[in-house]
């Protein structure tokens, strides 16, 4: 595989980061998110903490349940401040 | 071939007292239950503040920035450190009041720092609320990347010989009759050792309790929003806090709530926070909190409202009653050390912890005196 190959688009994590970080002796996809930013961007893990598991599970030896992240994060998907801050509003602005 | 100290806890805390030992050659053996930083340090929003009183917490984080500023070119990673400086918000006269008090005893001190009036602030930070009485500029914070500043700290002790032992939690510790530190047991074995450093955090209190001290540390919960990345000009200062932030410190009951906005110099996220309230160990994420919080944000940066958030989370500072924290050695068990109870000042104040703990281990004169850090403080009643 090149090194150089994007496995975080959103952050631009190569898999060159993701080889150094475990060969520093990470075993989880949460410690690379730490070290190396991969899943910390716009799409939350989406795309890439499935194949930061599964070259984890390769380099590593471990099951692939071991290695994904025990937790997702709230919100599922992107949401404005202003509407956080305003639940009412929120469901307010769906009645016409 | 045993380790002089075992240090447990591999958060900021932890990593600091293992370099600062392994650098005057202490054979350092950390054992840390889960990965490095995964307590408090992982929470938090890097902010290296040095505003908090009373005077010993000023002179520690004082300290604890001027080897920021070394460390920064010592460790073996970018810890994206910067001196940003930081603005507070003075919502009412009132406010602006106490915080120009706050800067008085600042500059007493030798620290540079400004009040400001409402144009002033204005003219600082153009997209903050109008309708707010003033503020104060602190030109000597900075801001750290806490899980790269805790890595980073660790990687180094490691090149010293220090041993990093993760994902393994201390199940007991060994006293000899006199009451003098024999042994570590862990879920991977015994380690012989004399010394044992309790840099265990919001865990602390379980391992005071196995050499049968007190150890008055609890959980003090806070939420985070993260946004999606914004262009640099939204804020000039990379931390922005309302005057009130300090008083949340204080607060007893309930949810205690303070804007506090900063945002990534490097990356262009935004953390908000924050929040404060005692609710054991439960890290999960009340939704009523988020919205009071982010709203409370908005009111003095009104333009958040159109920024997305991708993520909120919660983490747990460790509370000492008296809001200081413990650095000490402790007169009934021979060679048991502790560094912990920092609650949200933790990163601001690790490196100075470590060398704290190091100068108190190795017999050297401490930098700072310690006397209003010792655990022993709680038990004069």
């Amino acid at each position: 595989m090149e090194e150089d190959l994007l496995i975080c688009r959103c952050e631009e994590v190569t898999l060159k980061e993701i080889l150094e970080a475990i060969k520093e002796g990470v075993r989880t996809v949460d410690e690379i998110k730490r070290r190396t930013r991969a899943g910390m961007g716009l799409c939350q893990g989406k795309t890439c903490f499935r194949l930061i598991a599964r070259i984890l599970a390769e380099q590593t030896g471990q099951p692939i349940e071991e290695v994904l992240p025990p937790t997702s994060r709230p919100p599922v998907r992107p949401v404005a401040l202003g509407i956080l801050a305003s639940t009412e509003e929120e469901e307010g602005s769906d009645v016409p | 071939m045993f380790p002089d100290v075992v240090i447990i806890g591999g958060g900021i805390i932890g990593c600091s007292c293992a370099y600062y030992l392994s650098r005057e050659g202490v054979k350092v053996h950390l054992v840390e239950k889960g990965p490095l930083g995964s307590g408090a340090s992982k929470a938090g929003e890097g902010h290296i503040c040095l505003w908090e009183q009373p005077e010993i917490n000023l002179r520690l984080e004082k300290a604890s920035r001027i080897l920021y500023d070394t460390l920064s070119n010592e460790l073996p990673l970018d810890i994206e450190y910067k001196r940003t400086g930081s603005v507070a918000i003075a919502e009412s006269p009132a406010d602006l009041r106490s915080l120009e008090q706050t800067v008085r005893l600042l500059q007493a001190e030798g620290l540079s720092c400004q009040l400001l009036n409402r144009d002033e602030i204005a003219e600082l930070e153009p997209n903050l609320a109008r309708d707010i009485a003033g503020g104060a500029l602190f030109p000597e914070d900075a801001k750290v990347q806490p899980m790269l500043a805790t890595i980073a700290l660790a990687q180094a002790a490691k090149k010293n010989g220090a041993v990093i032992q993760t994902f393994t939690e201390v199940t007991g510790i060994e006293l000899s009759t006199s009451k003098a530190v024999v042994a570590v047991n862990t879920t991977a074995g015994r380690i012989p050792t004399k010394a044992v450093v309790c840099a265990a955090g919001v865990w602390s209190g379980a391992i005071g309790k196995m050499v049968g001290l007190d150890i008055p540390v609890i959980p003090r919960k806070g939420h985070i929003v993260v946004t999606e990345p914004v262009p640099n000009n939204v804020i000039n200062h990379k931390i922005i806090l309302e005057a009130g932030y300090m008083q949340t410190l204080g607060a007893e009951g309930g949810v205690a709530i303070a804007a506090n906005i900063q945002q990534d110099h490097l990356h262009g996220e935004i953390l908000l926070g924050s929040t404060r309230e005692f609710a054991g160990f439960d890290c999960s994420v009340n939704p009523d909190v988020i919205e009071a919080m982010v709203a409370r944000n908005i009111r003095f940066l009104p333009c958040l409202a159109g920024i997305h958030a991708i993520r909120a989370y919660a983490g747990l500072r460790p509370y000492t009653p008296d809001l200081l924290p413990i650095i000490s050695e402790v007169d009934t068990v021979e060679g048991f050390y502790v560094a912990t109870g920092h609650e949200g000042i933790g990163i601001t104040m690790g490196p100075i912890t470590g060398k704290l703990i190091s100068q108190l281990i190795t017999g050297q004169k401490p930098d700072l005196p310690l006397k209003q850090l010792s655990l022993s403080r709680f038990n004069q009643t």
